[in-house]
């Protein structure tokens, strides 16, 4: 019996760290990844006239170099969040989002046809009359509705249309817009 | 990786009845946890408590629960900053040590656990996993202090991890023994 445990001791010395290293050498992809900021800068100023004067935003993160290094690698995107300020230029309270059009093409300018071909992906942010907000990152991060549609257009292509859209007669400007990804990559 | 490593804890635990349990004990450790190539979160203080249970000479087996505060990332976009709330992280788990007894010993580690990650936006739970290598010094019976280096991969859903280097150090105090 004694004889017994001496010999499997003297297995596990040698099991634990060859069975680890062989755990790692399988866990591959795993091993080698990383966590990856890319970002997006809007147009800026982007100014939204009116509820039938839109201002789409052409994303194409093909364009982001961070994107492309990784864009062969990527698995997933871990974060995302719509930063910027947002100034209303009415005298009447609005609630902003952000719509997205997963097709590109000739961007839309009136807000029902918005409505129609794109999904919601961000949003509401109350907004009040002759306001001006700064979006951060932690707050914008929890306002995302629609993650699963837009991490599937940035595991995707890299290419789709955003617009802001509000509630009312609604006209803002948003100064510094950018999108932010957060994307896994790993080979 | 997840069969493997879980096998390999059920074996040793299972292997326990072979020989008689050697110890159990209680310590707590503090040190740092370092993100490894993430650029959305930052350093942080790391602690928690271990409880080392000698199954067999040579083989400890150690529960343990740590929590993680991580620093906040600030990045530049569009010309302005903006700071990201680092994750609050708690994980609770088993790592498997092959201890080789004596006032110093010098001992290779690897466990598996779950590790929670939670700031605004974000809170969801995950499979972990911990290799490293340890240096124990026992200046007393019963009483001995660890400096650890970690790797710990918390495994995400796109079959990537998010990887912390951890160093700690620590002291555990042994509650009981059995010859």
């Amino acid at each position: 019996m004694k004889g017994d445990a001496t010999i499997m001791i003297r297995n596990l010395r040698l099991w634990l760290p060859v069975t680890a290293l062989a755990a790692l050498v399988a866990a591959g992809c795993m091993l080698v990844s990383g966590q990856f900021i890319v970002t997006f800068d809007f147009p800026d100023p982007t100014t939204i006239t009116s509820p039938t004067v839109l201002a789409g935003v052409a994303v194409d993160l093909n364009t982001v170099g961070e994107y492309k290094d990784h864009k062969g690698d990527l698995k997933d995107v871990v974060d995302l969040a719509v930063v910027g300020s947002i100034t209303n230029l009415t005298a009447t309270a609005t609630s902003v989002e952000l719509w997205m059009v997963t097709s590109p093409g000739s961007l839309l300018t009136t807000d029902t046809a918005v409505r129609a071909a794109g999904v919601k992906i961000w949003g509401p942010l109350a907004l009040g009359a002759s306001a001006t907000k700064k979006i951060g990152w932690d707050e914008s991060a929890q306002l995302f509705t629609g993650r699963a549609v837009l991490i599937s257009e940035i595991k995707g292509d890299g290419r789709f249309d955003l617009y802001a859209l509000g509630t009312g007669a609604y006209s803002f400007r948003i100064d510094k817009g950018a999108l932010i990804a957060v994307v896994d990559a790993g080979k | 990786m997840r069969r493997i490593l879980a096998l390999m804890l059920a074996t040793m635990v299972l292997s326990a009845g072979v020989v008689h349990a050697g110890s159990v004990g209680i310590g707590a450790f503090a040190g740092m946890s370092i993100p490894v190539l993430q650029d959305d979160t930052d350093s942080g203080a790391l602690y928690g408590v271990r409880v080392p249970v000698k199954l067999v000479p040579l083989v400890t087996v150690e529960p343990y629960y740590a929590a993680s505060n991580l620093g906040d990332k600030t990045t530049t976009v569009a010309g302005l900053s903006y700071t990201r709330q680092g994750f609050d992280e708690t994980a609770f788990g088993a790592n498997a040590m092959l201890t080789m007894g004596g006032p110093v010993t010098f001992y290779p580690l690897a466990g598996i656990g779950q590790t929670k990650l939670k700031r605004d936006g974000f809170d969801e739970s995950f499979t972990s996993y911990n290799v490293g290598l340890g240096l124990g010094i026992s200046p007393m019976p019963k009483v001995s202090i660890h400096i650890r280096g970690e790797l710990q991969m918390v495994s995400l859903d796109g079959g990537t991890s998010r990887k912390f280097g951890n160093a700690t150090i620590g002291a555990s105090y042994a509650l009981f023994s059995m010859p």
